[in-house]
């Protein structure tokens, strides 16, 4: 049996770790909504600031998740982490500002290198030394059954563990849902359909949601 | 002081992100490339060539030069004053 053993919810507002609000957007705040979070919970990793808002909602969620389980990081080897995410936009968000960067004359190197979804997933790979295995997946909608089966054949093949993650950003809408799996743990969430879509939900993904059956 | 260094420093933290940072941190002689000055990257040298051209209007030809073109403030404003005369 695979258990939930951390996740969080990042979405336009608010920001929650393992069901909690930690985090609320100040409207009258200068400062871009994930760079309040970046302040606030006091991270120091310069970089985040050269990030798409994908790479920087990984930053953050993955941070967090860490924090929640602190003993998580030291648990395994580098390469027996492996990440599943996915969502529905790719990175479209990034490519339409390249776009607009580029027809305006001033395409920029460090747009370019984001317009891709995984980058995320290079980004924390880098950041944390691991080297496990990899998969960014662009799907119409949250779907528990992709990750458990996706998670199911990861840790029967040699991985420990997997930060999974639903990462939709499109325009103002931000659905993203972060959760580590693991083999064991103290956890009173196993694996399952119902718990994995449960807690998913416990955030508000109401419009991803809808988007999604505009595809069905 | 040399006002094109204080507006390169302001250049570079606005063309590279870098929040952290404000132009007093950094030194004119402060290697850009190097993990004890900014340890920028290889995508920030690229920036930089974009900084040259949208700033000071000024293309490298030369890749082989950027290594120590982009090796300091001092080195940068060097170049741009020895391309502009």
């Amino acid at each position: 049996m695979n258990f939930i053993t951390a996740y969080g919810h990042l979405q336009e507002n608010s920001c929650a770790v393992n069901g909690e609000t930690i985090c609320r957007r100040d409207k009258n705040s200068g400062d871009p909504w994930f760079r309040q979070i970046y302040k606030e919970q006091e991270f120091v990793y310069p970089k985040f600031h050269k990030m798409d808002v994908l790479s920087q909602a990984g930053f953050l969620t993955s941070e967090l998740i860490k924090r929640a389980n602190p003993q998580f990081a030291g648990k395994y080897k580098d390469d027996e982490i492996a990440m599943l995410f996915a969502n529905r936009s790719g990175s479209a968000e990034t490519d339409q500002k390249f776009v607009h960067a580029y027809q305006n004359g001033t395409p920029s190197p460090s747009l370019f290198v984001y317009t891709l979804p995984n980058i995320v997933m290079g980004e924390i790979a880098i950041l944390n030394k691991w080297y496990g295995e990899s998969l960014f997946a662009v799907l119409p909608a949250f779907d528990a059954e992709f990750y458990i089966n996706h998670c199911n054949l990861l840790l029967s093949a040699g991985s420990e563990a997997v930060l999974c993650s639903w990462h939709e950003i499109a325009g103002n809408q931000i659905d993203v849902f972060t959760f580590l799996i693991e083999k064991e743990g103290e956890s009173r969430f196993e694996l399952t359909t119902n718990t994995l879509s449960k807690i998913a939900f416990e955030g508000n993904f109401h419009k991803t949601e809808i988007n999604a059956n505009y595809y069905y | 002081m040399d006002d094109l260094k204080e507006e390169l420093k302001r250049q570079l933290i606005e063309q590279l992100n870098l929040e952290e940072i404000t132009p007093a941190d950094i030194d004119d002689n402060t290697l850009l490339f190097s993990d004890k000055g900014l340890g920028l990257d290889s995508i920030d040298a690229l920036e930089l060539i974009v900084l040259l051209e949208k700033y000071h209007g000024i293309q490298v030809t030369k890749p082989e030069e950027g290594k120590e073109v982009f090796r300091s403030v001092n080195s940068m404003a060097e170049y741009i004053r020895k391309r502009q005369n």
